[in-house]
């Protein structure tokens, strides 16, 4: 039991369910490796019940290190099939071009 | 030559070789005189001419002040070699470089390619600063990038990439090296590759058995060598390699004849050897040490609920084991079949080299290719347990293709297409044929159906065995002023690894004075406390050199990072002062006189004999157990110190090693005295933690207990203090958790920091901290309560001595 913090789930790093196998594991952990290295936007973040999380090489390979260890598995996907639902990333701001300019900081909005 | 060349070497203490992987087959390098080992030996004669393997190990025995061998044992240590007839000295990692460097010219003279990149093997319980004396020695020897491997990984992935599909299971790697024991409990299912466990003994290898027969010789002579006598060196360097070759020879015939042209010249005398050595004679001498690696196997199998019997095969690794009584006592004891077809010799190199695949480390010296089309940029694994692995690529500049197709070589085998994102990004798989290695065409084409020509034009990706990133072999961490340490980056940590942390700092650091410093010690090892673990960096902020006085309790963000190289890099930050520190003061292995180690042994000895005492006094015949056995190993110790004043350098290292896993053992046992304590302690913290997450906690939190409460169970009934001090601790973790949670933990928290307020290290800033704590407590502001307590918390000074003992560690 080396991590207790659910945002560090090694499910919600690599973003598969909880019931994966072990070469499901691997591939998706290949996947995002190669999508970080060249940058993917896509790639950068994951959806916790704690709202979005950045996601870095180093944490996508201990994600598979912690999966590939049984025990540590076995806690990972009891923490995983507890957990709230993912909370999803803040809206984007609407685009500021759009409608009268300054009318946002107006209102109080952009602070 | 087109296809890549996967370079592994396997940097014996005995012998060395090396192997390269094409990606379909494994071949084992010849040297020059046509053998796959080469002995880690060089020599240097009077012209200061460098001579490297067999030629060298001539001349072991008629000029060894000039001939060295076994250095590998002393990597890390500032010990110098000495070479009188060219007047020079030689630290061990430029002895390493010279066999890399002779290991690296028989490469390129069999396959006629220069190598720059290649994974080098080196023992399971290696210490950071041996590592990176390792990669130092190949930075030496012109390799421009090298990762590093641990020994015992190497030859599971060897022996398992030849074993067939339905080779999945657990089996056992038996490795006996020239210095160390290392035995490996492996698992393989969907060829994925996993490590289950590690044990090992790094005072046990074939150097014991030669010194095991050697001893056996020189009481038969008329006149006895000894160890501790440096007069008696010569005669025990000639009878010792003598000894090593009765042992090969008697690993066929029943009887070997032991006899030196020279007499052996001790005291003055002159003494001939003519003795005759039986195999059986040799196998009585050596059954113990093999019965001790044994007795570890059994520990490995048994700790992870194994008996004998339960262990699909045993692979055998090291030249020891060709000898038939170790195979036959190994199949015997561990009740299970030897896997056959390997070549012990050669099995680490060979599976370093596989590894060196899977990291996708080509040893061909880069070649600057002029792009003849579009340049794209890859991602995929080098080799593959998934048969539809992943291909991420993106194409440099602006207005990409539109579309991509992989097609296997083959032709039986081709991707759907898939689309170019306007960023040049791309994401597909492809499917590989079982257990070969496959090329795949690269074929772009642009929006109007045109074909669109991509650099590199194909891609070779290989089916079989893989295994993940190579692991952190001892814990990694921060020792703190209380005496503790902060884990950072733990045990089998996949490599490399960076992580950060926040401490604070137990004392101000006053500006321009160069007496006040900042440490924070970086040590390995897995104990708590911070003394019973290695130093092995330290980075020092000097007064001298930061802009503003840091205060006490200003926050420092300290991040460690570790490469596959054995390289230790840290950083600290202190946000106070915008400044970033990184000089990392890396140690060697400290040297180890005799007289240190005298005086250590009888220090060690004086405790067991207390901890002895207070152990029948309470009827803990489990203590007095552990006691015993390590009672035999500072014999051991001793023997080895004995033969450190006899002048060798690589006995006085061991010995010091064993000194501090005896020391480590020790606290355990010290442990295990308290456990009437402990037991009760137990008790209580299971009562508090159910009461309290049963209360407070979550569902996951009150799940998770549970399985801690069965570990705290079945501790308590085998009696294993250590877990049974792990698994408390995370309950107690789960019950604060809990606890933490409701809004009366930081009133209790604020009262009790408040209590001590008169220790604290800077008063007039606690006192304003408690009245800030009372008006949050008034409003029932949890947030800013929390936050006055941390602050209070962090102006509480740590005990001197714990702070000594933690290497004078600056923060908390």
């Amino acid at each position: 039991m080396h991590e207790l913090k659910l945002e560090d789930n090694p499910f919600f790093v690599l973003g598969i369910a909880a019931d994966a196998s072990r070469i499901e594991i691997e591939r998706e952990a290949q996947k995002l490796l190669g999508m970080l290295e060249l940058g993917f936007v896509d790639a950068q973040t994951y959806p916790t019940p704690l709202g979005p999380r950045p996601r870095t090489a180093e944490l996508v390979r201990a994600a598979v290190a912690a999966l590939r260890d049984p025990y540590r598995r076995l806690v990972a996907e009891l923490w995983a099939r507890h957990a709230p639902p993912a909370k999803p990333a803040e809206p984007p701001p609407p685009a500021s071009t759009a409608g009268t300019p300054g009318l946002r900081d107006k209102l109080g909005w952009g602070r | 030559m087109d296809k890549p060349l996967y370079v592994g070497i396997d940097l014996g203490t005995t012998n060395s070789a090396a192997a390269v992987f094409d990606g379909e087959q494994v071949s084992v390098i010849r040297n020059a005189q046509g053998a796959t080992v080469t002995p880690s030996v060089v020599r240097l004669d009077k012209q200061g001419r460098i001579t490297v393997g067999t030629r060298a190990r001539r001349f072991v025995e008629q000029d060894p002040a000039n001939t060295a061998a076994e250095f590998k044992r002393l990597m890390g240590t500032e010990k110098a070699i000495e070479f009188p007839a060219a007047g020079i000295t030689r630290k061990p990692e430029e002895l390493s470089a010279e066999v890399l460097k002779a290991l690296r010219q028989d490469i390129h003279d069999q396959l006629g390619v220069p190598i720059e990149r290649a994974v080098i093997s080196v023992p399971a319980l290696f210490e950071l600063p041996q590592s990176a004396a390792t990669s130092e020695a190949a930075r030496l020897a012109g390799f421009q990038r090298v990762e590093l491997l641990q020994e015992p990984i190497a030859s599971a992935l060897a022996a398992g990439w030849r074993a067939d599909d339905d080779g999945a299971g657990t089996w056992l790697v038996f490795d006996l090296g020239g210095g160390t024991f290392d035995a490996s409990l492996l698992e393989t299912r969907d060829g994925l590759l996993r490590v289950v466990g590690h044990d090992g003994d790094n005072f046990l290898g074939g150097r014991d058995f030669d010194w095991a027969i050697t001893e056996h010789l020189a009481s038969r002579l008329s006149v006895v060598p000894r160890r501790n006598n440096p007069d008696h060196q010569a005669a025990l360097r000639a009878l010792r390699l003598a000894a090593e070759d009765a042992k090969i020879e008697l690993s066929r015939g029943e009887k070997a004849q032991v006899a030196l042209a020279q007499p052996l010249s001790i005291d003055g005398q002159d003494v001939d050897v003519d003795l005759e050595l039986t195999r059986g004679t040799v196998e009585q001498l050596c059954a113990p040490l093999v019965d001790r690696a044994l007795d570890v196997c059994v520990r490995l199998l048994s700790a992870h609920g194994l008996a004998p019997g339960r262990v699909g095969k045993v692979v055998l690794v090291g030249g020891p084991t060709v000898m038939p009584m170790v195979r036959s006592r190994v199949a015997a004891r561990l009740e299970t079949q030897i896997a056959e077809g390997h070549d012990p010799m050669t099995l680490v190199a060979q599976g370093a080299a596989l590894y060196a695949a899977t990291a996708g480390l080509d040893g061909r010296a880069a070649q600057v290719a002029v792009p003849a089309g579009r340049q794209v940029w890859l991602q995929y694994p080098a080799v593959s347990a998934d048969l539809t692995p992943h291909v991420v690529g993106k194409f440099v500049g602006d207005n990409p293709p539109a579309k991509i197709k992989l097609v296997r070589g083959d032709g039986a085998w081709s991707s759907p297409e898939a689309t170019v994102g306007p960023d040049g990004t791309f994401l597909t798989s492809v499917t590989l044929l079982p257990r070969r290695a496959c090329t795949f065409a690269i074929e772009a084409r642009g929006a109007g159906g045109e074909v669109v020509n991509v650099t590199p034009p194909a891609i070779t990706i290989v089916q079989g065995l893989t295994i993940g990133d190579p692991p952190l072999s001892r814990t990694l961490g921060v020792a703190l002023a209380n005496g503790h340490v902060q884990v950072y980056l733990e045990r089998g940590a996949p490599l490399p690894a960076r992580r950060t942390f926040t401490h604070h700092t137990v004392e101000t650091v006053a500006k321009g004075s160069s007496e006040s410093i900042l440490r924070i010690p970086i040590v390995q090892g897995e104990m708590t406390q911070a003394d019973l673990c290695r130093l092995v960096g330290t980075l020092d902020i000097g007064g001298d050199s930061i802009k503003d006085t840091v205060p006490t309790g200003s926050a420092v963000e300290v991040t460690i990072e570790l490469d596959r190289g054995g390289r230790l890099a840290a950083r600290a930050l202190i946000p106070a002062i915008g400044q970033v520190f990184e000089h990392v003061a890396h140690l060697l292995v400290p040297d180890a006189a005799p007289e240190a180690l005298d005086a250590a042994l009888r220090d060690l000895r004086r405790q067991l004999m207390e901890l002895r005492a207070d152990a029948f006094r309470h009827g803990l015949g489990h203590v007095i157990e552990k006691l015993d056995r390590l009672e035999a190993r500072m014999s051991e110790a001793e023997r080895d110190i004995d033969a450190a004043h006899g002048g060798d350098a690589d006995a006085a290292q061991r010995a010091r090693r064993a000194l501090l896993d005896i020391d480590g053992t020790m606290a355990d046992a010290d442990l295990a005295k308290k456990w009437p304590e402990l037991d009760n302690e137990a008790r209580r913290v299971a009562i508090s933690a159910s009461s309290t997450v049963g209360l407070h906690g979550t569902d996951a939190e009150r799940s998770l207990l549970q399985e801690v409460l069965a570990a705290m169970d079945k501790a308590r009934k085998e009696k294993d203090a250590a877990e049974l001090e792990r698994q408390m601790r995370l309950a107690s973790r789960l019950s604060g958790a809990a606890f933490n949670r409701t809004p009366e933990a930081w009133e209790l928290y604020f009262e009790d920091a408040a209590s001590e307020i008169s220790r604290c290290t800077d008063l007039p800033k606690a006192n304003r901290l408690v009245t800030e704590g009372k008006a949050a407590l008034d409003r029932g502001d949890t947030t800013e309560l929390r936050r006055v307590v941390k602050a209070l918390w962090a102006l509480l000074p740590e005990d001197s001595e714990a702070r000594r003992k933690a290497y004078d560690s600056g923060v908390r």
